[in-house]
């Protein structure tokens, strides 16, 4: 029983059994190296770069949402800033025109006020003028009112004085 | 127990049938169920591809404890076959035992020494080889057998002998010894009546119980000292 535990106990050592196990053992080697160890560690590796990638893509969007996440808090500050002008812009130019338009508002009514004068001036001196040639061209008929009235009683008295003595004259001559 | 073996003469060569048949089996039961579990893979891998997977990284990881990272996938293969086939091995002869005429002809491969010092042997000329071609054969024979000093040449090739009869015999022992004992108890349980019968059936349930895990911790222990044998070689620093 013993002697199957001493090597090579037997005429001859199993070199038969030794080439043959080497060779099964490769032969099982390169056929799973072809069944399976190839496909399954390129399917393992394959898994791996796509977690890294996944992982690096992942990063990577997180970096860009970061990005733009920033770039909207600047442009909303900045349209905050934008609409603080544009308001105080629009304010100025409210105060400026309405200042415009009081200055130009005042600066007509001078003119009118100006212009009214100016009217109010002529028309009085023209009322003046009339008056003047009215109360000239009244006086004058006034004048001559008098005048012919006089006249016309001093002719009359003349034409009466002369109408008697004229009636005296006949009177005697007869 | 059957001590006859039978042999034959091929070519000059010594073959015995058993062993043959037995390797034989053994490696086409790795072939079947790699075979199997290896079809159908997927990116997200499910049921089968995830056992399979997991053997993979097993022994990945086994050859990545003593091989630095750089070397460790040109072993993978390697490891990964003789992990799955000497766990075949170990325990084929657990399940399976034929005899026939008083020979028996199916059994564990690995209870044989034959068998197992061949392993040890293929193991340490790829340690060698890989040796020789990582660091050149000057630097090959300096580092493996010239360090620390000249002197220690005689020492360092008993140690590589050493290494290959330890490598060798500690499976052989185990799995052998696992099978004879279980044996006996199968003489046993049909010697003594059905008390003997009865006692012994638990007995063979525990011992082929322990068998499986002593088997399963051999192949183990062989894949991990085969890669720590691997970077002996090729890592020059120490």
């Amino acid at each position: 029983m013993l002697s199957h535990l001493v090597l090579g106990a037997s005429n001859s050592l199993y070199l038969g059994d030794m080439l043959f196990y080497a060779i099964v053992f490769i032969i099982l080697m390169w056929v799973i190296k072809i069944v399976a160890w190839g496909p399954v560690t390129k399917m393992m590796q394959e898994r791996a770069d796509r977690i890294s990638n996944d992982i690096d893509s992942a990063e990577k969007s997180r970096q860009d949402a970061e990005q733009l996440a920033k770039k909207r808090e600047e442009a909303l500050k900045s349209s905050h800033a934008e609409a603080t002008t544009i308001v105080a812009d629009a304010r100025d130019n409210g105060k400026k025109q309405r200042e415009q338009i009081v200055t130009n508002a005042q600066q007509e009514a001078q003119t009118l006020k100006q212009n009214a004068q100016k009217d109010i001036e002529q028309e009085r001196k023209d009322a003046l003028k009339g008056a003047q040639n009215d109360v000239a061209s009244l006086s004058i008929e006034i004048a001559s009112k008098i005048i012919q009235k006089e006249l016309n009683a001093q002719d009359q008295k003349q034409l009466i004085d002369s109408y008697i003595e004229g009636l005296g004259k006949q009177n005697e001559s007869r | 127990m059957e001590d006859s073996v039978a042999t034959f003469q091929f070519l000059g060569l010594t073959f015995n049938p058993t062993n043959i048949i037995s390797g034989l089996l053994a490696a086409i039961i790795v072939l079947v169920v790699v075979f199997v579990f290896s079809r159908n893979l997927k990116l997200k891998p499910t049921g089968k591809q995830n056992a399979l997977e997991w053997v993979i990284d097993f022994t990945n990881k086994i050859v990545r404890g003593s091989v630095t990272n750089g070397d460790a996938p040109n072993f993978g293969l390697y490891a990964f076959t003789l992990f799955l086939f000497i766990f075949v091995s170990n325990q084929l002869g657990l399940f399976l035992q034929i005899g026939w005429n008083g020979v028996t002809y199916v059994r564990s491969p690995t209870s044989d020494p034959i068998v197992t010092l061949t392993l040890s042997l293929m193991t340490l000329m790829l340690a060698h080889f890989s040796g020789v071609k990582k660091l050149g054969f000057k630097g090959y024979f300096k580092h493996a057998y010239l360090t620390p000093f000249t002197f220690w040449l005689p020492i360092s090739v008993f140690t590589e002998l050493i290494d290959f009869l330890t490598l060798g015999l500690r499976i052989y022992g185990v799995i052998f010894s696992g099978e004879m004992l279980l044996k006996i108890i199968g003489n046993m349980a049909f010697s003594g009546g059905i008390g003997m019968t009865i006692v012994a059936v638990p007995v063979a349930f525990i011992w082929q119980g322990f068998s499986l895990f002593l088997g399963s911790i051999q192949a183990y222990v062989f894949v991990t000292l085969t890669s720590v044998y691997i970077s002996q070689q090729i890592q020059t620093e120490e």
